[in-house]
């Protein structure tokens, strides 16, 4: 072991290790610049580079060497002057001259600036006939109101009108009414406990099985039981029955004979009951018709899964009318009127979101 | 064996090959449920209602016909290209190349309904026929607040406001319109343009409101179809009085909401330039005049004016064009101006308005009515009239200009009536249409009303003056049918003897006067058999017809007294109503 040199973290030995190189190049280099006449790094890139365009012509020349060769292939397919063409079809033809034709026709029509053209105002055409559309359709598109829903209506119509409103608000609640009653939610009484439910199930299960189970017992025991034997005819009765059997007929056919007559003379009575229940009938008929006409006067055929439900008239509360058209409280859901006669005269099909309230 | 059972190998029958639901078809098309809506709705195809429903109660059917129908429409292959075009669109989103989508969409295909227009109304007049539900669709989306969550766009609001305002000013500048009635629901009008009666219905002037039970898509597709039928109505009618179509108009005025005003001020100013025409046309004639012996210059003249315009006129039309004539109103704030306007122009009427735009001052001392809708008006011109709206409807539903006592300011007002009520088939005649009528017939005999400010009492006498002509003429028309029931009764008794004489094969020969004889005979035992002899020929006709004609016309007696039933109590109700009346008064 040697002396210690002591500590090598000391500031002594800092110093002793700065390398001063980079101050030294840096003279170096500035002395080097200024004898060359400035850094290269601050002078612009254009006047360094430039783009050498001496050899450009003969590429050019190359690519258009390179194109005006043609190909075998090409050269076969190119045009003949001794060859006529084959024009593939005729359809372009036609079709340039029909547009020639069209615009022509156009300018001669009365078109507007914006391009709208009168289309029944047709002179050559022939009018198409139109698609016959089932008349089924009894109701106008635009039905008008009764006189009582005027925004200032006679008293008499008025009360009519109202009483009709009130008549279909009335229908809604007795039909409301007269459903069967729905299943309570809730069930008056205490909860039964788990345990005593088991019991209630158990015991009434118990009884069944066993009132069941004997009836079955009976049912067998009587079939085996049953005595399996058939009494003998004799000849006596045989005979009995024979004779027995032509009496009956005979008597049948007196009875028969006894009754046409009766009905015989009653004739005109049947008559009159056969007349009355025609007459019955073809009244039933009749009304059923009259009643079909009217409903489909009231509402659609029924179109899809559910049914139409008419809007609610638009009447006015008595205490409503005002009388002057400026404080009248007028109906502000008109789209809702159009959406319902569209559905009514069955163009389109009636929704559950619109039959709800 | 199940109830629809079909063998193999065997075609499908009846219903079940006729009918076909709505999602087969859906699936027969290759369409999307939305397309095939649409495209029903274009074309006009409806579902039916088939006896039997195969597939069940539950489903929607449509016949087979008209999904062939709908098959052969080049709509539905531009329908399908949109959609394709769509994807890509949509494709070029996803990617983020955000230029390719623009670009996409500024060459979007789209699609015409011009065609199918002309294919549902081959000629104008079924154009017309169907433009009730159109009419009032286009009206009630112009009243609509435009609303993004529904697809409501506010070009299409704008579109249906100069629609509508487009076949107004047609309506008015040509004298078309015949009833209008204010309901709760809204106003009905009702035009007669080329023989037919087009009925719509106009919403109230306040906010609309959109229920949610609505579907809106259906609503939208419909108006779409409408909108670009009206426009070729609008389009044609236009050009057949000699209009540029569309109209341009006068920015102004466009912007103060006045628009109708705007649009008849265009057509009127055509107009003036026919009228320009027509000047030259008299100067030529001025120079004939010259040529000819002046014995009746001004005769000719007046004949050329009104000759081309009133040549095509029917008389309803001059009538209603000749009502308001040489009058003058102005509008207050607070009536409905847009629907009085059309109105009262279409009636021949002059108006202004207050507020901007307007032709001319409240001052002016031509007015000759003013409407007003307030419970009392402080300052007053003494040369004009002060009414309340409905009085401009009674007039134009009456053909008439109504006394205007009973329509002045803070007056309770009559009534009103609907037009569109038949009162004869009723049967029941309201009060006031019965004084409405009087006043008509009155008007008719030339004994004009006298002018406004008449007393109470000399009304009354006007009134049974009226009353005792119509009196006249019912009993003179009472008269005649007598007379004519004598005529119709002898021939028949006539002709019941010569069949009896034919039965004795002419073997007597009767002379005049037995014949006489017989005739005064008969007619003395006319009045008692009168009701026997009726009966008796309602039988007769009644057993000649067939069992079809007659159960109809039994089903009609039937409706007949249904229809009196109710009058009758209409009549009962309105006697308590007079009865309750009186017992509060006394």
């Amino acid at each position: 072991m040697g002396k210690s040199k002591g500590s090598r973290k000391g500031k002594k030995a800092w110093r002793a290790n700065i390398s001063t190189e980079d101050i030294e190049d840096f003279y170096e280099k500035s002395s080097k610049d200024a004898l060359s006449g400035g850094s290269l790094t601050e002078v612009p890139s254009d006047s360094l580079f430039f783009v050498d365009k001496s050899r450009d012509l003969s590429v050019k020349r190359k690519i258009d060497k390179h194109r005006e060769k043609i190909l075998r292939v090409d050269s076969i397919l190119q045009k003949n002057s001794f060859v006529q063409a084959v024009p593939s079809s005729n359809q372009k033809n036609s079709f340039k001259k029909r547009k020639a034709s069209a615009e022509n026709s156009s300018q001669k029509n009365g078109t507007t600036d914006t391009g709208m053209v009168d289309i029944w105002d047709n002179k050559g055409e022939q009018a198409g006939k139109a698609r016959k559309v089932s008349k089924l359709m009894v109701i106008p598109a635009v039905e008008v109101e009764p006189p009582g829903c005027s925004y200032n209506p006679t008293s008499e119509s008025h009360q009519d009108s109202l009483a009709h409103a009130v008549a279909d608000e009335m229908q809604k609640i007795y039909t409301k009414e007269l459903r069967p009653t729905p299943v309570p939610l809730t069930v008056p009484g205490e909860a039964i406990d788990d345990e005593d439910m088991y019991f209630l199930d158990a015991d009434k299960e118990n009884d069944d099985d066993d009132d069941d189970d004997d009836v079955d017992e009976n049912d067998d025991a009587d079939l085996e039981k049953r005595p399996f034997k058939t009494k003998r005819v004799t000849r006596v009765v045989l005979n009995k029955r024979i004779r027995n059997k032509e009496k009956m007929k005979v008597q049948a056919e007196a009875k028969k004979t006894k009754e046409f007559a009766k009905e015989l003379d009653s004739l005109p009575a049947i008559i009159n009951e056969i007349a009355k229940e025609d007459e019955e009938k073809s009244k039933r008929h009749e009304r059923c018709v009259i009643a079909k006409q009217e409903r489909l006067k009231s509402c659609p055929p029924r179109l899809g899964r559910h049914k139409f439900e008419p809007a609610p008239v638009q009447v006015l509360l008595s205490e409503d009318i005002t009388g002057s058209l400026r404080k009248l409280k007028a109906c502000c859901t008109l789209a809702r009127d159009r959406y319902k006669s569209l559905e009514k005269r069955g163009i389109i099909v009636p929704t559950a979101k619109s039959g709800r309230k | 064996m199940p109830k629809h059972y079909r063998p193999p190998g065997k075609k499908k029958e009846g219903n079940a090959a006729r009918y076909i639901t709505r999602s087969q078809a859906v699936k027969y098309l290759q369409v999307s449920l939305s397309v095939f809506r649409r495209l029903c709705i274009f074309k006009g195809v409806f579902p039916r209602d088939p006896k039997k429903k195969v597939k069940g109660n539950h489903h929607t059917y449509y016949h087979m016909k008209d999904i062939l129908f709908l098959k052969h429409e080049p709509l539905l292959e531009k329908f399908r290209e949109m959609r394709a075009y769509e994807k890509k669109v949509k494709k070029a989103v996803c990617k983020k190349n955000r230029d390719l989508a623009e670009r996409l969409l500024t060459r979007k295909p789209s699609y015409t309904l011009d065609m199918l227009i002309k294919e549902r109304y081959p000629k104008f007049i079924d154009a017309l026929r169907d433009l009730d539900d159109g009419l009032t669709m286009v009206h009630l989306f112009a009243a609509l607040p435009a609303i993004e969550r529904e697809n409501i766009q506010a070009e299409r609001i704008h579109n249906c406001r100069g629609l509508s305002l487009e076949w107004q000013a047609y309506v008015s500048r040509t004298h078309k319109l015949r009833k209008a009635f204010i309901s709760v629901k809204g106003i009905y009008y009702q035009a007669e343009v080329e023989g037919q009666k087009i009925t719509w219905l106009t919403p109230h002037a306040l906010q609309q409101v959109m229920p949610q039970d609505v579907d809106y898509k259906i609503m939208l597709t419909f108006l779409e179809f409408y909108e670009t039928l009206l426009g070729f109505i609008n389009l044609r009618l236009y050009s057949s009085i000699n209009l540029k179509y569309p109209p341009i108009l006068d920015p102004r005025l466009k912007a103060l909401a006045a628009d109708l005003y705007a649009l008849t001020r265009y057509v009127n100013a055509k107009d003036k330039k026919d009228v320009g025409n027509n000047e030259e046309s008299e100067l030529r004639l001025a120079q004939l005049q010259d040529q000819l012996p002046a014995n009746e210059p001004g005769a000719l003249m007046h004949l050329v004016e009104n000759t081309a315009d009133e040549n095509e006129e029917d008389e309803e039309t001059r009538a209603c064009k000749n009502l308001f004539k040489d009058m003058t109103f102005f509008l207050s704030r607070e009536v409905p101006r847009e629907s009085l306007l059309f109105v009262i122009t279409a009636f021949g009427g002059v108006v202004s308005w207050e507020g901007e735009g307007a032709p001319f001052e409240e001052s002016n001392q031509s007015i000759n009515y003013q409407i007003v809708d307030r419970p009392t008006q402080s300052h007053r011109f003494i040369s004009r009239d002060y009414v309340q709206p409905q009085w401009i409807f009674d007039c134009i539903n009456s053909r008439l200009i109504l006394p205007t006592e009973e329509y002045m300011v803070g007056k309770t007002l009559p009534p009103h009536l609907s037009p569109f009520v038949d009162n004869e088939a009723e049967g029941y005649v309201p009060e006031y249409a019965e004084t409405i009528k009087r006043l008509q017939a009155a008007a008719r005999k030339e004994i004009l009303p006298m002018p406004g400010g008449e007393q109470d009492d000399l009304d009354n006498a006007h009134n049974l003056l009226a009353e005792g002509i119509i009196d006249r003429t019912k009993a003179k028309e009472a008269a005649e049918r007598k007379r004519k029931m004598a005529v119709l009764q002898e021939q028949y008794h006539n002709e019941l003897k010569m069949e009896m004489e034919g039965a004795e094969k002419n073997t007597t020969t009767t002379t005049p006067a037995t014949k006489s004889k017989k005739k005064s005979a008969d007619e003395e035992t006319d009045d008692a058999n009168l009701q026997q002899f009726a009966d008796d020929d309602d039988n007769m006709s009644k057993v000649s017809m067939s069992r079809k004609k007659r159960r109809l016309y039994e089903a009609m007696k039937i409706s007949q007294e249904r229809k009196k039933a109710s009058v009758d109590t209409l009549k009962t109700r309105k006697k308590n109503i007079q009865k309750s009346k009186k017992t509060t008064s006394d």
